[in-house]
């Protein structure tokens, strides 16, 4: 092998050298996508790695389960057959209801939307970069996953799939500063942006008029615009709504209604490429 | 071998998953593998391996691919010139040292990430910094077990 700091003049070449090729790659991933390859590539590479990683908890979990009391057990499966049973009256009512939606699109002339696949998938890691909100899933192209449909929990929208691997898939969350997605107000359908600040516990709507109705407490939900994400989906709670005198623009922060930093299961859907 | 196997357990540092509340009080393990090769062993490390082994890492933090790979080499290259000076003085010097460093390459970090449509706070990447240099002694120790156990392995087989 090569020493790399023989002499320092060579060294300063050298470090010329792969700042440019580091500098010129950043601006080619994060500029034009075309790294895409690569990054799946290492990714695979990395997959028996990341199980590796993951045993330590894989195993705490296990441990975790088998510690557990019988009477525990028997509470959390009464609770659960509760829980079950009212989700079997829900359903009951949204079959009732996508049914009269079905027929009053049909009357209305309106393209009926597709049935929505949903696949279940565990949150494996977070990104371990402060700035940077991605999760890694244990689902990928194996399952049908594919980069750009939405990921969503029980409790309302997670983020998207930036990139689909084999074994795995990465998520950005909508937290993510790089993040940007087109929302709506629930009860005024006021249409907006939410971009992600960094921070999971925000997003914010930014260059809304001064005068826009919104107050704290509204709810927002995607708007379909853009065509990645299905409109209707719950986004986030408003929190504070921020109207600075003299400045023309309000600024509207909102808290996720999913919790972003305690998810363990989400849904990945499939459907989003039908639509 | 011995670059291998201390690449190996960075990215099994890296790839842990650790709790959410944790990552802020996270050291940058990738800065302290470079450390260790910028300080203890430069004469071993090449450019090319250096920028190689920089893609793994910015897959599992989900960064742009590059970004570790400039940090790196200013890291490495920095410390191989400190390197002397520091390599035999106490471990609070060198930590600051290293603190120094790690801080340098944290403010090129905080640039690049401008650049790429983050928006880092800055106070977050000094933390990350002083962590790590705090965790220097005993990630060197870490590493020159390592290195001393993968040599000893490697002269067996021969």
């Amino acid at each position: 092998m090569r020493p790399l700091f023989s002499e320092t003049s060579v060294a300063a070449v050298r470090l010329i050298v792969a700042v440019t090729f580091s500098v010129a790659t950043i601006f080619i991933d994060s500029r034009f996508d075309a790294l895409t390859l690569v990054r799946q590539v290492i990714k695979t590479a990395l997959w028996p790695v990341e199980q590796v990683a993951f045993l330590p908890g894989k195993v705490s979990t296990e441990v975790f389960g088998w510690a557990q009391s019988q009477e525990l057990i028997v509470t959390r499966l009464e609770s659960l057959a509760l829980e079950n049973e009212r989700l079997r009256t829900e359903q009951l009512k949204l079959q009732t209801l996508r049914a009269e939606n079905s027929e009053l699109r049909r009357l209305l002339g309106v393209q009926e939307r597709v049935n929505e696949r949903l696949l279940q998938a565990q949150i494996e890691r977070l990104s371990n970069d402060p700035f940077v909100h991605r999760v890694t899933i244990n689902r990928g192209l194996l399952a049908g996953v594919a980069a750009g449909q939405p990921v969503i929990s029980a409790d309302g929208l997670v983020g998207q799939v930036v990139a689909a691997y084999p074994h795995a898939s990465d998520v950005l969350m909508m937290t993510d500063a790089t993040h940007h997605l087109p929302v709506q107000v629930t009860r005024t359908r006021e249409r907006a942006i939410a971009v992600g600040v960094g921070r999971m516990d925000r997003v914010e709507l930014r260059n809304l008029p001064d005068t826009v109705d919104i107050v704290p407490g509204d709810l927002l939900e995607t708007s379909g615009l853009g065509e990645r994400f299905q409109p209707g989906i719950p986004v986030a709670q408003v929190k504070e709504v921020i109207r600075a005198p003299g400045q023309p623009f309000a600024r509207v922060i909102a808290e996720p209604l999913a919790p972003l930093a305690r998810l363990s299961l989400v849904m990945v859907d499939l459907s989003e490429d039908e639509l | 071998m011995i670059f291998i196997s201390t690449w190996l357990v960075t990215l099994l540092l890296i790839a842990f998953p650790y709790p959410a509340f944790l990552t802020l009080a996270l050291p940058h393990f990738g800065f302290l593998f470079v450390t260790w090769w910028g300080l203890m062993r430069n004469y071993q490390l090449s450019m090319t391996l250096l920028l190689i082994s920089s893609l793994p890492v910015d897959v599992l933090y989900g960064t742009a691919l590059g970004l570790h790979g400039l940090l790196f080499a200013l890291i490495a290259y920095a410390l191989t010139l400190l390197g002397p000076s520091i390599r035999q003085v106490n471990w609070v010097r060198q930590s600051t040292v290293v603190f120094v460093v790690l801080l340098i390459a944290s403010s090129v970090s905080y640039w690049a990430r401008t650049l790429t449509g983050q928006s880092p706070e800055f106070y977050i990447l000094v933390l990350q910094a002083f962590v790590s240099a705090v965790l220097w002694s005993p990630m060197r120790w870490l590493y020159d077990g390592l290195a001393q156990y993968t040599q000893e392995i490697g002269a067996e087989r021969q």
